[in-house]
């Protein structure tokens, strides 16, 4: 797998990390990860990420930020 | 790492109409309780007891704070904490008119001092919030999410019920007058009901609310980890220790609760001062409208604790009859609305773009955040917000300032509506062309 691509979005005021992350979806290749950085957990992100197409998984790290990983969906064929 | 399917789902989070029309109704109940103000003169605030001075404070708080609070309430456990509200449409087309009309009733009973309209008040508000708060323990007891934000605002739902109760108690009491005996005192009643209705309500929300939004939104450091279990608890205990004057009204009971007084307005003061500390650290220099009413917000905290103290330290002062209009000057305009007004400047934008955002997919763009309320109209709604705030604490002090202090309260209110009209229709004429499939750019 491709190294991801990283958007740090802990110093970035609501929504402008959901605007950056929703720019680069349409260009995320079938095996690539998107990593997001956010000082909060990106609820809202995630009910436009399953309407749409894309998993993630997220994870706290130690400061209280989290760290999220968007990928699209593999298609069951 | 393999992506997962979300865990949680939000296809029932509220319709943006559900807040939409409390945050909508509630500054027009503002502008009423400054023409309140205006007509009535300088006699409104000779004492906390006067019919006018009492329609207006519930005016504001019932159907200006409580609105926009449950507003908020009904909108932040769905968005950020992820839990699924029971049927939002229903909640709301049932909870804002009983709670808009229950306010009117309850104004209208103090300044015309009719008896029974104070039964329906309490009427109303026992059904309507009784409603409203077994939906919201529900929502917050099932939710997945955790943190210190769900735990405080947990406290602060009960904080309202129990605010409710004495309220209901308190306007039966005014209602049915000798057909109900009650062995607590009138003063205490009202005591405990101001307490938990500022304090474990009002406050409690808002120490839950900003553990999220103050760093989020302002980029600041967050709240001290002990600080934020810390609080809570010590408030709630002052709020229970403070509720016993209800069983022992003697001249004992009253000494001890001017020290729970005293660690209340303490705990007031810690909280404000840790909150302008950490906007101090913030990593971004700009300085919007939102970060500007949370200062005044914070200010005018530590100026009620201050005031606490020295009309604790000062007898004599304290005795005055306008020295509580002076506290409630700090806080109800002071401290909630500056809160209030400056969050529904982020909220309503956020939830504009939100909401879009859904309906548009990834394939049309939503208009830009700043572009929701002009800069120019909150800025100046906000000057005008604090210089109303100004002729308040100056009409407890020279009462000839009351009517162009209820003339400019109404202003202010009028305009912040005017601002949030604006943001509502940015949102109708967006959806309309996504609906349309024209696309918004930005």
């Amino acid at each position: 797998m491709p190294s991801p691509r990283i958007i740090d979005g802990r110093g970035m005021e609501p929504p402008e990390p959901l605007e950056r992350v929703l720019a680069e979806l349409p260009k995320l290749a079938q095996d690539e990860e998107l990593l997001l950085l956010v000082r909060c957990e990106p609820l809202p992100l995630y009910a436009i990420l399953a309407k749409n197409g894309f998993g993630y998984s997220s994870k706290l790290q130690a400061d209280g930020s989290n760290e999220v990983r968007i990928s699209k969906i593999q298609s069951r064929t | 790492m393999r992506p997962t399917q979300p865990a949680l789902s939000f296809e029932q989070a509220p319709p943006i109409s559900v807040p939409y029309r409390f945050f909508l109704t509630a500054p027009l109940f503002g502008a009423v309780a400054g023409l309140i103000l205006a007509v009535l003169g300088p006699e409104t605030l000779q004492s906390r007891w006067s019919p006018g001075a009492l329609a207006m404070t519930h005016l504001i708080v019932v159907d200006f704070m409580l609105q926009a609070m449950c507003g908020s309430l009904l909108q932040f456990v769905a968005v950020v904490a992820g839990a699924n509200i029971w049927r939002p449409r229903l909640v709301a087309a049932v909870v804002h008119p009983m709670i808009t009309a229950g306010a009117i009733f309850l104004a209208s009973a103090f300044l015309f001092g009719q008896q029974a309209l104070f039964v329906a008040a309490a009427a109303v508000f026992v059904v309507a919030l009784g409603f409203f708060l077994t939906v919201m323990f529900v929502a917050l007891l099932r939710t997945p999410a955790r943190g210190m934000s769900i735990h405080v605002l947990r406290v602060a739902v009960f904080g309202l019920l129990v605010t409710v109760i004495l309220g209901a108690t308190l306007a039966l009491t005014l209602g049915l007058g000798d057909h109900l005996q009650s062995d607590w005192s009138l003063l205490a009643l009202i005591n405990v009901h101001v307490a938990w209705g500022l304090g474990g309500w009002a406050l409690m929300l808002v120490i839950g609310v900003s553990y999220l939004v103050v760093p989020m939104f302002q980029l600041t450091p967050s709240y001290p980890a002990w600080l934020m279990r810390f609080l809570p608890a010590a408030l709630f205990v002052a709020l229970c220790l403070w509720s016993l004057q209800l069983f022992a009204p003697d001249a004992t009971s009253q000494k001890w609760q001017a020290i729970v007084g005293l660690a209340g307005a303490a705990l007031g003061a810690l909280y404000a001062v840790t909150t302008l500390r950490l906007q101090a650290q913030r990593k971004r220099r700009q300085v919007d409208p939102t970060f500007i009413f949370w200062r005044v917000a914070m200010l005018s905290l530590v100026a009620f604790a201050l005031s606490w103290l020295v009309l604790e330290v000062l007898p004599g002062l304290g005795a005055d009859l306008r020295a509580p209009l002076w506290l409630g000057v700090l806080v109800i305009p002071g401290l909630f609305l500056s809160v209030i007004t400056g969050m529904l400047y982020k909220i309503m934008p956020f939830l504009n773009w939100l909401h879009l955002q859904q309906q548009g997919g990834t394939v049309v763009t939503s208009p830009n955040m700043k572009q929701m309320i002009p800069e120019r109209a909150m800025r100046g709604q906000m000057r005008l917000h604090i210089t109303a705030l100004g002729l308040l604490l100056g009409a407890v002090l020279w009462p000839a300032l009351a009517i162009p202090a209820g003339l400019a309260f109404t202003a202010s209110c009028l305009w912040l509506e005017w601002n949030l009209i604006g943001a509502a229709r940015v949102y109708k004429r967006h959806r309309d062309r996504i609906r349309a499939g024209i696309g918004t750019g930005a």
